[in-house]
Formats: structure tokens, C-alpha cells, sequence
């Protein structure tokens, strides 16, 4: 049984605008020690579906529908009180900027001991010895002396660290990593990901790693999500999402990417942006960028249909399969210019 | 070609003042600590470093944005350091900034037309009808539509609001546009076009570009040359097949070598040298190489002790590293990174 399975999630902001549909219709399964990663750009909806898995979207102004089932049991429209027992104690969450997650005026010892007392009966003493113990699995040097410091005091590696930390002190089985390194270095960045790898390793855990960095994607992930205006618009392992991806918008992804081991002059470029929410395009959401749109596009929604190659690979297209095929084998050899350094 | 711009020993530093009343200097943060290299007119040159590194502060040297602490700033044959207001204005309209946060660097409350028509209003270039001529015309250049004249910044996604940036850095026909993380804050798509667009205006425009970011494979996408920063100093600089070929020093291999790689089969078949620890503050850098502490390379007794200066790669003049024990050959792996050789056969 897939330790999270979610079926046909749908979240609706009310805004003064208008009704924003930031997720139609997600679904996906996550196994113990999987890593999913979920690719999009802003107002794809990846964030808001996490949020919404984990209960913290704003009941009074959204609306939610769908299954989400934890272990089993279904958590969507939970009671706060069971959700509480499940976040920050099963699922942890670390989000992008660690500065505005981790609160200012107090020390970090203080936020990592409430993590552990909200969700277990130990005394303080004991909530700080794991807190001190878990900074030295996230490798923060001095943590004895460091965990009364404020988060200020530590530089934005060491804070997301800090974030790292408290997202893992109770051992969870899924850590959902909501864009965890982008506002890093990237020397940072590659300590990070090792980091989030052999935590995975040690404590057999879920990861869920959100991001628009394909690069990040590639060295991390097992199975991808690729998601557009709220939908997904294609899966699958990930060595075939980069062998072989079915749809254009993925394809214009991996060819806007600038990569050390191309010297093309131009990067391909898709046109305009992604689209409101407010008012989405009828038909395909993709369709008013795409080079290949033709009538159908424009007036009906392509479902989500497997590929011919690769397990559990799934698109959303109108294209015939042979045009598919040739278009992206055109792509394919203009992306192949040069072998890698 | 000519030397655009000619920079000499850059140095910028910032006082650490304590005390409420009497304030007393008790250090400095040496943002730019002695970066030198030559621009040629029509040229590229992408600087690359991670936080800290003084790319910025030296960006707004060059812009005169500040002033520098030391060195020289040689702009098209003229010295602009230490020139005050009123004679930097002319000069101003020969040197503009791209920003890298498109929320911040416009104006909320002022319309786009006069956003960008602003530098030729501070220039007294054209009369009204002019200006609002060749703000359209700049709207058009950058892919907007001229008739958003009169919209309000918030009323544009990010990638445009960038180009409007760009327009407005445009207006006065600039020689050099100095380029601070311009698509950093932008999504991978929209990225491409702004790359796509400053490539295509730079051709269109003769415009030479100096390039700040921190992602590697941005930088080598626009830059004909390279210079890698690293707490102040410059520690690599050549151009962009020297630098991404055969980097010398070890922290640009570092940098390479932690670029995620969008190919799942060959990134998680390499192994990747990972640095430890996090990059120092700049009020307190290393003694001597000020990347020894992290340096996977490190020698006792000669990096922490003598500071490596600028050097030229053996017949290749305009490559430089400043390293006591450069990268023999590249890619290296891990193993092979931290083994330096004999101290007897030092490169020169």
C-alpha cells in the first residue's frame, strides 16, 4: 500500500477577482522511500497541492476536494487535532526561504524543543538533548554551543539546515521539501541535497522535492511530476522524463535549461507566461504557448493517457504519436550537439 | 577593438563602527579586496561567486554607485573613480544597471512609460513627444506592447517587469549595461527569453555586458569571458572554454562540479566534489588563500601562510589563477582532487 495516495485533489481560492483554481483534478501516489519530485513553474500549483495534503490551506476562504490518504486513512478535511498528530510528527515540511519560516525572536533550541514536546511526553531536558543531537546529524558544527543562538545568527546554508532539522526530529516518514535550496549557493545546495540523501538513507523516509530546477530534479529524483496551471501534464520515472518526454511544454522546459555541455546560441524559448488562474485557457491550459496547438487544443482538455514507453508514464496531448515521436527526436538531436564535459 | 573598461586593483571596503555617540572603527568588511581585469568594447564578461563574494559591491564600484576604497576605474579612456556627482552624470548615461529583482528595482507608483522614459528625462534627451516615441519604440525592442504605456509595474509578470528594466537601461543608448542577476529571480522559462532578448540586443545594439550570477550555466550561456570571485578576491578569469574546460582553481571546480546536472544517467554517475562547511564572513576572511579553510586541496604550512597571487596559466596569457597547487586536469574526481602533487613540481 503506497504510504500516500492522493485522488483527484482540487483546491478553490475565493478571491475578491474571482475563483482561482490552483489544483484540478492531482493525483498521485507516494511508497515509503521514494523520492517524487514535482516540477512547475509559478501558478503551476505545486505548492498549494502540498499545503493542501498537509491541511494548511485556509478552509475559510478555499475549497478542497478529493482523497488523501495517509497510511490508509483519510486526512483531507481532517479535524486540526488529527492533522496535528500527523504534521511535524509523520510529515515533515521545509519550505524555500528559511528565514521567514523559522521564527526571529526566538532561539533555535526553544523551536526545536516545541517540535519535539507537541508531539511527544518527554520532559524538556530530553527534548533539548534531540534537539542538540539532531543538529549534529544535520551538521552543524558546535551544536552544544549553537542551539542557543537565534536564527539570524547562522548563515542561510546553516538556517535551512536548522529548518532540516526540525522537519526531521521525530523521525517522520515523508519530508515534503517545498523548493529547499533555491535561495542557496550552489555549493551550498550540493551539501544540502547529500544531506536531504543520507537522512532519506538513515531514517527511510518519503521525499517530496518541489522545484523548477530540472538539474535538481535529475540528480534526486526517482519519479517526476511535471505540473502546469494546476494539473499534471505529465509523469513518469524519471530517466524517461529525460529520455522521453510526450509533451511540448516539457520539452520547451528542458530545452530553455542552459547546460554546461551545450553551446547552442539560442535557448529554445517558450513564448508568454504561464497563465492565470483567474482566467484559464479553455481546452488545453498550454495550448496559447505552444508551437503545435491546433483546433482541438483549443477546445478540449486533453486527459491524462500512458505513453508508449515507460512504466507509469503519463501526458496530457492531443498530438498524434508519430508527431510526437518526430518532434521530439528533431529536439532531441538539436539538444545533443556536443557530448557532455 | 577597444578597451572599454579598464578596472585596476579594486578595492571597497566598508567601516565596522561601534558605539552609540562616539563611534570608533573596530574593523572593515573588505567587500573587494584587489579584482582587476580589461573589457573590451562589445565583450561579455560573466563574474561569477556565491554570497559574500563582492560581485555586487563591485558592480556598483564600476557603476559609481559607491566609491571605491582604492584601485582605478578607467572607463572609456577616462578615470571615473573618484569623480563626484555632476561630472559622473554625462558618463552615467554611457553606463546603465540591469537589477535582479524585478519587484524592487521599478517604481510601484509610477507608470511604465515613465519608468523607462526617466533616464532621458535626468539626460534632457528630446522633448515630451520624443520621449513617449521612443518609450514605445524601447517597449517594442524588449517584446512588450507599446501600448501598456500606462500600466502600473504590478500590473506585469516578473520576466516582463524585467524587461522593462531592460528598456529602461536601454534608453539612453549605453555603451555598457551592467547586468546584476538579472533572470535569477525569474522561472526557468521566462528566463530563457530575457537571455534570448539581452543576447539578441547586444548584437542589435553593440552593447558590451558585464554579467553578474551565481548559476554557471547562465553565466557560460552569455560570456565570452569568465571571472570567478570568492570573498573579495578574484581567484580565476579567462575566457569561458578555458574557465569551463580546464578551471585551475579548485574552487571553480568546486563550482562546477556542484551544478546540478539535467541528465539523470550522467549527473548521478559522476561524483561530485562537495565542499565543506559554509563560505566565511568577509568581516573576518582566512589568513593568506581565503579559500584555504574549505579547500579540499589544502597545504599546511604554504595556504594558510602565503597568499597565491594572480597568475598566468603556461601559454595562455589571459587565463589567470591565483592558487598555490591548481587543478592538473579537469574533470578530476573526488580522490583526485584532494591529492595535490609533489610540492617540487609546482605549475607556473
Amino acid at each position: 500500500m503506497a504510504l500516500l495516495d492522493v485522488r483527484d485533489l482540487q483546491t478553490r481560492f475565493r478571491t475578491d477577482d474571482g475563483v482561482v483554481q490552483a489544483v484540478s483534478g492531482v493525483s498521485f501516489s507516494l511508497d515509503r522511500g521514494q523520492t517524487l519530485g514535482v516540477v512547475g513553474e509559478s501558478g503551476s500549483g505545486k505548492s498549494v497541492t502540498f499545503l493542501t495534503v498537509m491541511g494548511l490551506v485556509d478552509r475559510r476562504h478555499a475549497q478542497v476536494s478529493g482523497s488523501v490518504l495517509f497510511d490508509g486513512q483519510e486526512i483531507l478535511g481532517a479535524s486540526d487535532a488529527r492533522l496535528q498528530k500527523i504534521r511535524g510528527k509523520r510529515i515533515g515540511m521545509i519550505f524555500q526561504d528559511p528565514m521567514t519560516s523559522l521564527n526571529p525572536v526566538k532561539r533555535i533550541g526553544w523551536q526545536l524543543e516545541e517540535a519535539v514536546l507537541l508531539h511527544n511526553d518527554v520532559t524538556r531536558a530530553e527534548a533539548r538533548r534531540r534537539a542538540i543531537e539532531i543538529l549534529k546529524e544535520v551538521e552543524i558544527p558546535r551544536a552544544e554551543a549553537r542551539v542557543d543562538d537565534y536564527p539570524h545568527q547562522f548563515s542561510g546554508g546553516m538556517r535551512q539546515r536548522v529548518m532540516i532539522a526540525m522537519a526531521l526530529i521525530n523521525n517522520p516518514e515523508v519530508l515534503i521539501a517545498d523548493e529547499p535550496t533555491t535561495a542557496l549557493d550552489v555549493t551550498t545546495q550540493a551539501q544540502i541535497l547529500r544531506l536531504i540523501r543520507t537522512l532519506q538513507a538513515e531514517h527511510e523516509m518519503a521525499v517530496v522535492m518541489i522545484t523548477h530546477d530540472l538539474g535538481v530534479i535529475a540528480e534526486v529524483a526517482d519519479d517526476v511530476l511535471v505540473m502546469y496551471a494546476g494539473r499534471i501534464v505529465e509523469q513518469a520515472r524519471v530517466v524517461d522524463l529525460f529520455e522521453r518526454p510526450e509533451m511540448p511544454y516539457t520539452w520547451g522546459l528542458l530545452g530553455s535549461l542552459p547546460r554546461l555541455n551545450l553551446t547552442s546560441d539560442r535557448l529554445e524559448q517558450i513564448p508568454g507566461q504561464p497563465p492565470s488562474l483567474l482566467r484559464p485557457p479553455r481546452g488545453c491550459a498550454f495550448h496559447p504557448r505552444c508551437a503545435y496547438a491546433f483546433e482541438r487544443c483549443r477546445e478540449e482538455l486533453p486527459e491524462l493517457q500512458p505513453a508508449p514507453e515507460g512504466e507509469g508514464h503519463l501526458f496530457r496531448c492531443h498530438l498524434k504519436e508519430e508527431d510526437r515521436a518526430r518532434i521530439w527526436a528533431g529536439k532531441r538531436a538539436a539538444l545533443s550537439t556536443e557530448s557532455a564535459a | 577593438m577597444s578597451e572599454l573598461l579598464v578596472v585596476e586593483n579594486l578595492q571597497k571596503y566598508f567601516p565596522v563602527t561601534r558605539g552609540l555617540i562616539l563611534q570608533h572603527e573596530v574593523g572593515q568588511v573588505k567587500a573587494v579586496d584587489g579584482v582587476s581585469f580589461t573589457l573590451q568594447a562589445g565583450e561579455t564578461l560573466g563574474v561569477v561567486g556565491e554570497s559574500g563574494c563582492g560581485k555586487s559591491t563591485m558592480a556598483r564600484c564600476i557603476a559609481r554607485l559607491l566609491e571605491p576604497t582604492g584601485g582605478r576605474i578607467v572607463f572609456d579612456g577616462r578615470d571615473i573613480t573618484h569623480l563626484g556627482r555632476s561630472e559622473m552624470r554625462p558618463i552615467r548615461r554611457d553606463m546603465m544597471m540591469v537589477f535582479q529583482d524585478p519587484y524592487a528595482s521599478l517604481n510601484a507608483r509610477m507608470r511604465v512609460g515613465s519608468i523607462v522614459a526617466e533616464p532621458l528625462e535626468v539626460h534632457g534627451i528630446g522633448t515630451d513627444k520624443d520621449r513617449k516615441r521612443r518609450v514605445q519604440e524601447l517597449l517594442e525592442i524588449v517584446g512588450l506592447n507599446p501600448e501598456h504605456y500606462n500600466r502600473f509595474p504590478h500590473e506585469f509578470s516578473g520576466g516582463q517587469r524585467q524587461r522593462i528594466g531592460i528598456a529602461r537601461a536601454l534608453a539612453v543608448n549605453p555603451k555598457l549595461i551592467i547586468c546584476d542577476e538579472p533572470v535569477s529571480a525569474l522561472d526557468v522559462s521566462v528566463q530563457a527569453q530575457i537571455l534570448n532578448l539581452l543576447k539578441d540586443l547586444q548584437q542589435d545594439f553593440d552593447l558590451t555586458y558585464i554579467f553578474i550570477a551565481h548559476d554557471l550555466n547562465v553565466v557560460r550561456h552569455v560570456s565570452d569571458r569568465v571571472l570567478v570571485m570568492y570573498l573579495g578576491k578574484p581567484v580565476e578569469v579567462g575566457s569561458k572554454q578555458d574557465l569551463y574546460s580546464e578551471p585551475k582553481h579548485p574552487y571553480t571546480g568546486a563550482l562546477l562540479s556542484a551544478v546540478p546536472i539535467a541528465d539523470p544517467t550522467l549527473g548521478r554517475a559522476r561524483k561530485q566534489i562537495v565542499l565543506s562547511g559554509d563560505v566565511p564572513s568577509p568581516l573576518n576572511p582566512p589568513a593568506a588563500c581565503r579559500f584555504h579553510p574549505r579547500c579540499p586541496r589544502f597545504v599546511d604550512g604554504t595556504c594558510n601562510v602565503e597568499e597565491p597571487l594572480l597568475r598566468p596559466v603556461a601559454g595562455a596569457a589571459d587565463h589567470e589563477y591565483a592558487c598555490h597547487f591548481p587543478l592538473e586536469r579537469w574533470p578530476m574526481d573526488e580522490e583526485e582532487f584532494r591529492r595535490v602533487p609533489s610540492l617540487a613540481g609546482r605549475a607556473e
